[in-house]
């Protein structure tokens, strides 16, 4: 454990290593991990394009803007960047839209048609985002290790009980088991079913049809931030015909739309519970999380 | 009706919401719990308030 009166707890690592951060394995490249700098390129790069195969240029009409030659951000919108959470694959995801943007009437009604299987196919290429998220939180935990982690007594950076970034990877797809993993797994119980009910209010009180990415793309960005729930929607309520609007529809996306808030809240204190176990609060900090951080 | 259902449900929801929003200052579940209870109860006193203020503005501007 690193001594606290040393280190400030709240300094980040600049603007520079947000911004390398949008790019999977730079930051790694950067600290001279190139091994698993290729593998976070890869792994990003890939999932993006399985999913990519299926829906296509679908994506640019579950963005923020639509291209549609028009407003004012269709330059914007033509490279694919207000496509969320897939613009934090920022390569692969400019890659794909400027390879299959087509501007004519027949490519902007393409991007209207629905897919087979584009439910799961949505799911997974937004999943690429969320893992370069995960990878870029991975790299500034290193760099906040290479910079922070040495004590007086040994030159040797110390380890957390788990890797703060796969403690938030794992809370996105399980609300709790990044805390578990982190050595709070009673809280992680609690935090979890949480998440878990209020979502699941959601998809009782719309029937399902509260997380739609075709259909509620702005709420589906908010649901997305609970993986498992999103994944569950897209394998199992998301297909269901809609035969007519249930009474309670708005209720059930707001309540979705709040759990996936909910569980960036989550994700948040299950990577900084693992952190705490390094870097803990300052003496006489208001936070009592480091207490129960260390297993 | 509607409107008892309405609270109904926010109540309960309030209560989910401030489990995970008072757990980032604590580490077990028990204190969670009853940090989220005490919690609940301040923002249902708000929230009564922000309805009776709401309600105000409404019959100031817009009338009975």
């Amino acid at each position: 454990m690193v001594d606290s009166n040393q280190t400030d707890p709240a300094k980040g690592n600049g603007l520079p290593a947000f911004i390398l951060g949008f790019v999977p394995g730079l930051l790694q490249w950067q600290l001279g991990q190139r091994q698993r700098a290729v593998m976070a390129f890869a792994s990003c790069t890939a999932v993006l394009l399985v999913g990519w195969s299926i829906v296509g240029e679908r994506l640019f009409y579950w963005g923020l803007a639509v291209p549609d030659g028009k407003s004012s951000f269709d330059s914007f919108a033509r490279l694919g960047l207000p496509v969320l959470p897939e613009i934090l694959n920022l390569p692969a995801q400019m890659f794909g839209a400027l390879m299959s943007f087509d501007g004519s009437a027949t490519g902007l009604r393409l991007q209207r048609l629905p897919r087979d299987f584009e439910h799961i196919a949505g799911w997974v290429t937004a999943a690429s985002g969320m893992l370069a998220a995960f990878w870029a939180a991975a790299g500034h935990w290193d760099l906040r290790l290479r910079r922070d982690g040495h004590s007086d007594e040994a030159d040797v950076a110390p380890s957390p009980v788990a890797n703060p970034a796969l403690c938030a990877g794992l809370s996105w797809l399980v609300p709790g088991l990044g805390h578990a993993k982190a050595g709070q797994k009673d809280k992680g119980a609690a935090m979890g079913a949480a998440v878990v009910i209020v979502f699941a209010l959601g998809l009782y009180f719309s029937d399902g049809h509260a997380v739609d990415r075709a259909q509620y793309g702005v709420w589906w960005i908010g649901q997305n931030l609970f993986g498992g729930g999103s994944l569950f929607a897209a394998l199992v309520t998301g297909p269901l015909r809609s035969v007519e609007t249930p009474l309670d529809l708005d209720l059930g996306i707001v309540l979705c739309t709040v759990a996936g808030l909910m569980n960036l809240v989550v994700m948040c204190d299950a990577y900084t519970v693992a952190e705490r176990t390094v870097f803990p609060l300052r003496s006489g900090g208001r936070d009592a999380r480091g207490e129960g951080a260390a297993v | 009706m509607e409107l008892f259902f309405r609270i109904a449900v926010f109540v309960p929801v309030l209560f989910l919401v401030a489990v995970v929003v008072v757990a980032q200052q604590h580490a077990t579940a028990q204190e969670t719990i009853k940090a989220a209870a005490g919690r609940t109860a301040r923002w249902i006193i708000w929230s009564a308030v922000l309805l009776a203020a709401m309600t105000l503005l409404e019959l100031l501007f817009i009338g009975w």
